[in-house]
């Protein structure tokens, strides 16, 4: 700071604060105008952020209401929202409350069509791969703990219908239920809502259905299962590219993708073809999360990379899309998967929860930046014609 | 900036009798004349899976085809129900804004 202005901050100060209760709440908002959302490349008040301004004498208290409560960034914009009002002539003490709601597309006009039972679910996520066995199932449900454990609320849909792992991946602590003739209540595991065909059936029977009845089965799922409210709901696709992954993204307005790949070429052909699809359904794709990408042995602190290097984020970044980070090979994955217990709840310093815990940062990061986008695109709607 | 990919509806509306009016979420604004739109169906009674031929003729559609109802499909495409009992038909709006406008 130069000698000059700082002489002439400290003139303005003084002059402002000699009559008492002069602090306005326009000079708080230009004050936090200078706060600027690094994602979202807009200052918080036109952002609409700003939810509660209280001036007390040289006492100044706001409440500012980011967009996810996973937000990444959240401490740095609280730190900066405290200098730029001590800054203000007069204020010698300043209260900075962060809160979170997550946003929502904006709805309009038209005729929005919403199925009950979703209306309040802001953001469906697809966590989708194109081949079987990369992790899918053990990342979504991680992400899932992880947006949970942010201080989100957070349900769970294992879409596999062939081959549903997820009720043996985490710990239900309530059964499923039935309310009135065809709603179903999700059980939850540690707060997070799920469900999974393998509730509906009995003990290793296999699922043996045509495509349009898994399709339809997962369809249930979305529209006859009571979510409440949500800010995130998590979908486990099952791998590839057919009939349940088309009506799922048929029946609800998927908010975004996220794709999971092991980082070796084989593995990548077939996410190419997820994310094709993804492209022609109109379904962002938020980012990529690479699983198995090294093993750290007991031995040495050295990354071994066992599956090549590198795979992951070269997709990410030949489709333009985020890198939400890799996944190290971690023997306790499993374990814990075995056993109901999800990394990033049953060993959270572990390389791997880290790993999960950031890539979920890294996706309600996306979701936000996402929906600031989509302002006022309309979800689901009917338009009758008029003869 | 918004990507190509994630292009949405902002806005729907029938104009007149036979005009559909679409804004989307780039600020572009289309109209579409739904006669046109009917003979235009992607459907594959329509147009052939294979060679991707219509097979629909033009002049099997009378002029006074109407929609009855048009439905949002996912968040990528439309779904028009018509006069005539068609609808199979699922509109991208990939393909509404890559067809010329009518009006």
């Amino acid at each position: 700071m130069g000698l000059f202005t700082g002489i002439k901050e400290k003139l303005t100060g003084a002059a402002a604060a000699a009559p008492a209760g002069l602090v306005t709440e326009a000079a708080v908002k230009a004050a936090l105008a200078n706060v600027i959302d690094p994602d979202l490349h807009k200052d918080i008040v036109s952002l609409g952020f700003l939810t509660k301004i209280e001036i007390q004498g040289d006492r100044v208290a706001v409440e500012v209401n980011l967009t996810t409560p996973a937000c990444p960034v959240k401490e740095k914009l609280k730190a900066e929202c405290e200098t730029e009002l001590l800054k203000i002539p007069g204020v010698a003490k300043a209260d900075v409350t962060m809160t979170a709601v997550a946003t929502r597309p904006a709805a309009a006009t038209a005729t929005p069509v919403t199925i009950p039972n979703l209306a309040g679910v802001k953001n469906i996520l697809a966590v989708a791969s194109g081949k079987g066995g990369v992790g899918k199932s053990t990342s979504a449900v991680n992400l899932a703990f992880a947006l949970a454990q942010s201080g989100a609320k957070v349900g769970l849909l294992d879409a596999d219908v062939y081959g549903p792992s997820i009720p043996r991946m985490v710990k239900i602590t309530r059964p499923a239920s039935m309310t009135g003739e065809t709603t179903i209540v999700p059980p939850e595991a540690d707060g997070v809502k799920v469900i999974s065909s393998a509730m509906f059936s009995t003990g290793d029977r296999a699922q043996i259905l045509r495509g349009p009845m898994a399709g339809n089965v997962a369809k249930q799922f979305l529209t006859n299962v009571q979510w409440g409210e949500l800010d995130y709901l998590i979908i486990d696709y099952p791998p590839g590219t057919g009939d349940i992954q088309l009506t799922l993204s048929q029946t609800a307005p998927i908010t975004g993708a996220v794709i999971v790949t092991t980082p070796q070429e084989v593995a990548l052909i077939d996410v190419r073809k997820a994310m094709d699809m993804f492209k022609t359904l109109k379904v962002p794709v938020l980012g990529v999360i690479e699983t198995m990408s090294y093993f750290v042995c007991d031995g040495c602190d050295k990354k071994h990379y066992i599956f090549r290097e590198g795979g992951g984020e070269r997709l990410a970044r030949e489709s333009g899309v985020t890198f939400l980070g890799g996944i190290p090979l971690d023997p306790t994955v499993p374990v814990g998967s075995d056993e109901g217990k999800p990394q990033v709840v049953a060993l959270p310093a572990s390389a791997s929860a880290k790993a999960y815990a950031a890539a979920a940062g890294g996706l309600a990061r996306q979701v936000s930046i996402l929906n600031a986008q989509n302002d006022g695109a309309l979800e689901q709607f009917t338009l009758t014609w008029k003869a | 900036m918004i990507a190509p990919a994630n292009i949405r509806v902002k806005d729907i509306a029938q104009t007149d009798e036979r005009t559909l009016a679409i804004q989307w979420t780039d600020g572009r604004a289309d109209a579409f004349d739904v006669v046109a739109l009917r003979r235009r169906c992607p459907c594959a009674q329509c147009v052939d899976e294979w060679t991707r031929e219509r097979t629909l003729k033009p002049e099997a559609v009378p002029e006074t085809v109407r929609p009855v109802r048009i439905d949002s499909v996912g968040s990528y495409a439309l779904k028009i129900q018509f006069s005539d009992g068609h609808a199979t038909g699922i509109y991208t709006f990939q393909m509404l804004r890559d067809l010329v406008a009518v009006h």
